[in-house]
């Protein structure tokens, strides 16, 4: 009997540890995946990310100072120019709210839309303002400039004449680019020494950077690009539309150049790149029924992208002359926050970063 | 038959098992109401929703704004007074009714075990847990050496089904099967050190532990009933809640288990407990002994049948409530109808995401829609319990219905678009999204407008 007992055993053992040892796929290895991804985002996405825009910020600043030394249409032109490169480099910046961003209010004092005008207009009236009082996030960044830059007159003529004419509206454009610099200049100092606190925390608890940056990346999706850039304006929340709520408003050609590219930047780093990201380690942890995932994923940002591609350039005028193709690209783009907050978050097992209490 | 039921209400047993007990409680509750308030709870989950969801039939209960917290402090002290066996019955029952009606505040915060406390504590009214080595032995001059056998067994009794039927729910097929839902937790708990890399992430041990889990379930009342394996009963409970402790943020629950299974001790070792607890009081002691007490042999139940007849209801309920799931056609971890107060624990990893859109009049007559902002209305934490629980959705459908109707829009009507993904399964539509359910009404029965899930779990 014993030995029945005993060859029993050691028949189980050995089924044991033979299965074991062909499932095991690489998941011992999760503390270096989960350094690899932070790497990636922090090395190859959020860094070089802000610097391009810094670049571009520099590159603003300067044609900022040659259309107030002479504001003709040629610097305007080219102010204009600088303006939307640098509006474009913005897209990849604004779903990093994480660390020195979150705690300065980052992404509030650049891109708040719609921007306040009559704000403005008592900003340039009053010539001294406080950009960092919480009022004023909305009079500065980037909508403040599609303002200022495109919208403060009917026609260019009237807008050069205006600055010609009237030197407070120059000073204040000078100082709300100066103003995107030093919002964005701490950033990048504090990145420096935040970058191996950031990169090391690879523990799951809500706090951790994995968890953070992915709840924040979903947030971004869900809020900063499905609602901002197409539910608000389309009337999803308030039951009619609002078109003059698009990005680049005040432009009135850039509202989707901008979307496509804020999805560029969405897609790329759910990707990776090259690089770990979260495609590659939902296919590491998933089994069975999330097999196909990260594809499935991917495949709804196509889906949703190819409908953004049919629309007007500007969103304005799509959502004036047929508002129900935008809301068909918000349904597309809401089946990805769908596949995010459940299936993603399931498989993931991310911490979900603001309950606070025991389970059961 | 009626003879030997008879006898055993008769029989008396030692009276220290149950006042060791009533310390434990008195100490675990104190310490698990301090630590709640600790944490800013009290805060975050009774005075900063703007909105509670409330059980079925307890719609009245509500929080007492800034006075919530005087319930707390009526539980603590009534904690301190179990404890130290002062005006022990009317201590348990204000015990009994501040918690439970703190838990009835918000059902968000469901807990199993917050369940456990309040059954427990109610259960403990009617039990002289004061009989020995108490405050009141000395303000009544009375202490007893034994008390019916009955009133220490009805907690081996609830002890026991809270294991038993806890293990039976395992007995399905995605727990056991599947290995669901730890084979989604146990892989992200890679931070615990030595266990977390190695064999967390290990197929074979999310097996073993789901297995594992059932039979130590099942078979923990039968290891602490027989005194032969009681030890290594004991030992196996001390070792899985701490091992679940580590795993799972389960707060207070481990300690409380650990501490109410001494119950099923001998009476010599509660002695020895007594002991170590009067030599740590001994200073204090001295000045409240010198009263001349008697002690007498056998404690007599007062209106015995009343307080037997409302005991035998309260196990009859026990028995029979967590198998009402029975009753309802839908899939029990789907449509989570029958659900609580049933001792599934851990049973399911169930993610939702849900928003509502209101549809309405609009004042040039035309049908609108508008899409809800849950954080509008819900904290976080209110947002995710409601995504997967119908009867949260229909509530708060209600809660919108009326909000919007008392803000002057017409014909308002409420459309959840509701996704679920459960126990490792892709996401699936929840709600029939065509379904107003501003106009469906909340009950015991069967709620239509879930939308069955397409996979079945065998079991119970």
């Amino acid at each position: 009997m014993i030995k029945k007992i005993f060859s029993f055993t050691s028949i189980l053992i050995f089924l044991i540890f033979s299965c074991s040892s062909d499932n095991d796929d690489s998941s011992s290895e999760v503390w270096v995946q989960k350094s690899e991804m932070l790497t990636n985002w922090a090395d190859n996405f959020i860094i070089p990310s802000h610097s391009t825009l810094l670049d571009n910020l520099v590159y603003l600043e300067g044609a900022g100072n040659s259309f107030t030394n002479l504001p003709n249409q040629q610097n305007l032109d080219s102010l204009r120019t600088v303006f939307i490169n640098a509006y474009m480099s913005w897209q990849y910046v604004e779903m990093f709210d994480i660390g020195p961003a979150e705690e300065s209010y980052y992404k509030s004092k650049m891109n708040i839309y719609p921007t306040t005008v009559s704000r403005i207009e008592i900003n340039i009236q009053n010539e001294n303002t406080d950009f960092n009082n919480s009022n004023n996030y909305s009079a500065q960044g980037f909508p403040a400039l599609d303002y200022l830059l495109y919208g403060i007159e009917t026609s260019d003529e009237l807008i050069i004449s205006k600055y010609n004419t009237d030197s407070k509206y120059l000073s204040y454009l000078s100082k709300v680019i100066n103003q995107m610099l030093q919002n964005t200049y701490p950033i990048i100092e504090e990145w420096g020494p935040y970058r191996n606190t950031f990169v090391n925390s690879v523990e799951n608890t809500a706090t951790s950077s994995v968890n953070k940056m992915t709840n924040d990346f979903i947030y971004y999706y869900e809020k900063g690009f499905r609602a901002n850039k197409f539910g608000i304006p389309a009337g999803v929340f308030s039951g009619s539309t609002l078109p003059e709520k698009v990005e680049g408003y005040y432009n009135k050609n850039i509202s989707k150049q901008l979307a496509l590219e804020a999805f560029q930047a969405i897609k790329t780093f759910y990707i990776g790149n090259g690089g770990v990201s979260l495609s590659q380690y939902i296919d590491d942890v998933s089994s069975d029924g999330y097999a196909d995932l990260s594809t499935d994923i991917l495949d709804q940002f196509d889906i949703a992208e190819s409908l953004i591609n049919g629309l007007d350039n500007n969103f304005y005028n799509q959502i004036i002359t047929d508002n129900n193709k935008v809301l068909e690209t918000y349904d597309a783009i809401q089946q990805g926050t769908i596949l995010l907050k459940t299936d993603m978050l399931s498989v993931l097992q991310i911490a979900t970063d603001y309950v606070d209490a025991d389970g059961d | 038959m009626n003879s030997k039921i008879n006898n055993y209400l008769k029989s008396h047993t030692n009276a220290s098992p149950l006042a060791v007990f009533r310390i434990g409680f008195g100490l675990m509750m104190l310490y698990s109401i301090l630590r709640f308030w600790y944490k800013g709870w009290i805060q975050t989950l009774y005075l900063e929703p703007q909105f509670h969801f409330k059980y079925y039939g307890f719609e009245w209960v509500r929080d007492l704004g800034d006075y919530t917290y005087l319930l707390f402090i009526i539980c603590i002290i009534s904690s301190v007074f179990i404890t130290i066996g002062f005006k022990y019955r009317l201590s348990i029952i204000f015990f009994f009714l501040s918690f439970t009606y703190i838990e009835l505040i918000d059902k968000t915060t469901y807990l199993n075990h917050y369940y456990f406390i309040s059954t427990l504590s109610f259960l403990m009214i009617f039990l002289p847990a004061n009989a020995y080595f108490s405050l009141d032995n000395v303000f009544r001059k009375k202490s007893y050496k034994q008390i019916p056998t009955w009133t220490i067994d009805c907690i081996k009794l609830l002890l026991s089904i809270v294991y038993f039927y806890s293990g039976l729910a395992k007995i399905n097929s995605d727990w056991l099967l599947n290995a669901m839902p730890l084979k989604l937790w146990l892989p992200s708990k890679y931070d615990i050190p030595l266990i977390g890399e190695t064999f967390m992430q290990q197929d074979w041990v999310h097996h073993f532990m789901s297995w594992g889990g059932m039979f130590y379930d099942l078979s923990i009342p039968f290891l602490l009933l027989y005194k032969k394996t009681r030890v290594v009963g004991f030992i196996l409970v001390v070792f899985f809640h701490l091992f679940t402790g580590v795993l799972f943020p389960i707060g207070m629950f481990p300690y409380i288990m650990i501490i109410g299974s001494l119950i099923f001790f001998d009476s010599s070792v509660h002695h020895k407990i007594i002991d170590i607890i009067k030599k740590i009081i001994n200073p204090i002691r001295k000045n409240i002994e010198l009263s001349n007490k008697t002690i007498k042999e056998n404690l007599i139940i007062k209106n015995k049948k009343f307080v037997l007849s409302i005991v035998s209801l309260f196990f009859i309920i026990q028995l029979f409530l967590p198998f009402r799931y029975l009753l309802y056609p839908s899939e029990l971890f789907w449509s989570e109808e029958g659900y609580r107060f049933s001792w599934r624990v851990m049973l399911v990893e169930k993610i939702g995401y849900t928003t509502f859109k209101i549809k309405y009049k609009s004042a040039q007559g035309v049908e609108t829609f508008k899409v809800i902002g849950n954080e509008d209305f819900l904290t976080d934490f209110q947002e995710k319990q409601m995504s997967f629980q119908p009867d949260f959705i229909l509530e708060y459908a209600h809660y919108l219905g009326d909000y919007y109707t008392e803000k002057g829009y017409l014909n308002v009507a409420v459309y959840a678009d509701s996704y679920v993904s459960l126990n490792g399964r892709r996401h699936q539509q929840f709600v029939n999204p065509k379904v107003d359910l501003y106009k469906e009404k909340e009950s015991f029965k069967y709620k239509t407008w879930i939308i069955p899930i397409n996979d079945e779990i065998k079991g119970f």
